[in-house]
């Protein structure tokens, strides 16, 4: 345990809240000028690497957003669509906008590895409810 | 009478909450213990409460209401460290016809207590948790700690249970894995993942990985992540993204994907993606190939035009391509409208896809109109062209309250002439200074 103390980096954490309100999808890069302006949420690829970012270090994260954020999509049991939860935020690259019924044999065809980032790899109970 | 509306609330017996309660208890005698030697506490919560109003395919009246609710206390310490307790879980109630198979339902989503330390990034969290970090993306009931070390070096590592909603199969008894990373912030990222899983005496899940960020030049980066299976012996997945941005205003991406169907799903137990049904071919191999280019003719209007190609081992080759513009004036208005094509080897994978959104800001009230449809090459049980409209209002009352509606009007192959509302209620209550 003294030895990992002593490995510490004793650099300063990154700040527990971002020192100024953001609101909607911030462009990072309007204020930062290091690997901060990486996370410009506006970029168009930036939904295909979010995870990536996350998946380093969370506490980039949550500076700017509660727990809350991740599980609205991220979670194993929900009954209510993201775009349903948030529909006055049509920008957002929330998945299954229309009608998901149809469409998920659709995507579940074209790369249904992509619904385990979400889902998970666990028995999911709305799942089981059509596929047993 | 009585009776039945008691057992309407008999699931709160039931809830997955034991454990969630049980942080919660120690989590209070922490804070409580933290007060103390505490700078400042603040709480914040979060209730969202939505009436869906509407019928089922098979007519029948559905009225769930639903809560979710987000609670956050945190205490900073002294040394500028911060202790913090985090809730987030809903539940709904049906006040009319079954909307599934029970009555009422709910979930904690997450429940737990976290430390932060002022230094060093360190972090160790206790409780349901979202855990990602490299081959890992498990919701776990667990323990999770992060640092980062010398010259650049960090180190995660997590141990926990796997959170499952139904449980057809013998439960899996912990989830544990490390990554250990190497950071130069303005150059790149790297990290090594590893993740093991246990079923009784049986390998459950072995997977190993890396990921990368990196940036060699200024305006080109570089993202990606390959993942191993070494119970099946074979990659996983791979999965790589390059940008480049030679104007301020230009965007090029490319990426490229390959998932192998055997290793990937290898022991996955949801009924959906398990390859012991019949829905995932074990012999399917995707790699997807794909780039956009994303100019800003002004600061607030953005076209960008997309193309991907899907090659299967079995079923084919599929092409996706489109475009889209999208607008924004910060604070006042939003519009976005695309047009994309799904050019598949079968007929499901033949669509036309239109989507166009507005919404508009005046002053605490929002107002939003999205439109979408899918225009089939063969129809679906019937139906050619799909299509949703959805109408948002939502008007706030000073920061804490916000009342919304929703209107929804669809003709789908499951669902004719559709007609759905939602109420909204939110109310936020936050006590920092």
């Amino acid at each position: 345990m003294l030895s990992i103390l002593y490995a510490c980096a004793n650099n300063t954490s990154i700040a527990r809240k971002h020192p100024m309100e953001v609101s909607g999808m911030p462009n990072c890069a309007e204020c930062h000028n290091e690997q901060w302006k990486l996370l410009n949420h506006q970029a168009p690829d930036f939904f295909k690497k979010h995870g990536r970012f996350a998946g380093s270090n969370q506490t980039s994260c949550t500076t700017c957003h509660t727990r809350s954020f991740c599980s609205d999509c991220h979670t194993r049991k929900d009954e209510l669509k993201p775009s349903l939860k948030h529909s006055g935020s049509p920008q957002r690259n929330f998945p299954h906008r229309a009608d998901y019924m149809t469409q998920h044999k659709i995507d579940g065809r074209i790369n249904p590895a992509s619904c385990t980032k979400c889902h998970g790899r666990q028995n999911n109970a709305r799942c089981i409810a059509c596929h047993r | 009478m009585r009776g039945n509306y008691i057992n309407r609330f008999r699931w709160l017996r039931n809830l997955p909450l034991r454990r969630a309660l049980g942080v919660l208890a120690v989590g209070t005698l922490l804070m409580s213990a933290h007060q103390a030697y505490a700078a400042d506490t603040t709480y914040t919560g979060e209730f969202n409460t939505l009436l869906r109003m509407g019928k089922d395919a098979g007519k029948r009246n559905l009225y769930p209401v639903y809560e979710y609710l987000r609670l956050q206390t945190n205490t900073t310490l002294k040394d500028g460290s911060d202790v913090s307790f985090q809730f987030g879980g809903w539940g709904r109630l049906d006040l009319a016809d079954k909307s599934s198979s029970q009555v009422t339902d709910g979930d904690v989503q997450y429940a737990l207590l976290s430390y932060q330390g002022a230094k060093n990034n360190l972090v160790i969290n206790l409780g349901r948790q979202f855990v990602a970090e490299g081959v890992a993306t498990e919701l776990l009931d667990g323990l999770y700690l992060r640092q980062d070390l010398k010259a650049g070096f960090g180190a995660a590592a997590y141990v926990g249970k796997p959170v499952m909603t139904t449980v057809q199969e013998k439960t899996v008894d912990t989830v544990y894995g490390a990554r250990l990373s190497h950071t130069m912030p303005a150059y790149y990222a790297i990290g090594a993942s590893v993740l093991k899983s246990d079923r009784g005496s049986e390998r459950y899940r072995e997977e190993a990985g890396i990921d990368v960020w990196a940036r060699p030049i200024t305006d080109l980066d570089l993202t990606g992540r390959t993942s191993y299976n070494s119970i099946t012996s074979g990659w996983m997945e791979h999965a790589y993204a390059l940008s480049y941005a030679p104007l301020e205003s230009l965007k090029l991406s490319v990426d490229l994907a390959n998932i192998n169907y055997r290793h990937y799903f290898h022991n996955m137990t949801m009924s959906a993606f398990s390859l012991k049904n019949g829905i995932i071919n074990p012999d399917e191999n995707m790699v997807s190939v794909g780039g956009s280019v994303a100019y800003n003719l002004t600061k607030n209007l953005t076209v960008t035009a997309d193309f991907k190609n899907y090659a299967y081992n079995i079923i084919g080759e599929s092409n996706y391509y489109g475009g889209k513009v999208s607008y924004r004036l910060p604070d006042s208005l939003l519009a976005g409208a695309g047009f994309y094509r799904m050019d598949g080897a079968t007929s499901r994978l033949r669509y036309n896809e239109l989507r166009a959104y507005v919404s508009k800001m005046l002053g605490k009230t929002d107002l939003t109109a999205d439109f979408i449809t899918l225009m089939y090459d063969k129809s679906v049980a019937g139906v050619k062209n799909s299509y949703i409209v959805t109408g948002a209002a939502s008007h706030a009352f000073g920061k804490k309250v916000k009342v919304g509606a929703d209107i929804e009007y669809s003709r789908t192959p499951d669902f004719d002439n559709q007609l759905r509302g939602i109420l909204k209620l939110s109310y936020l209550f936050d006590t920092t200074p």
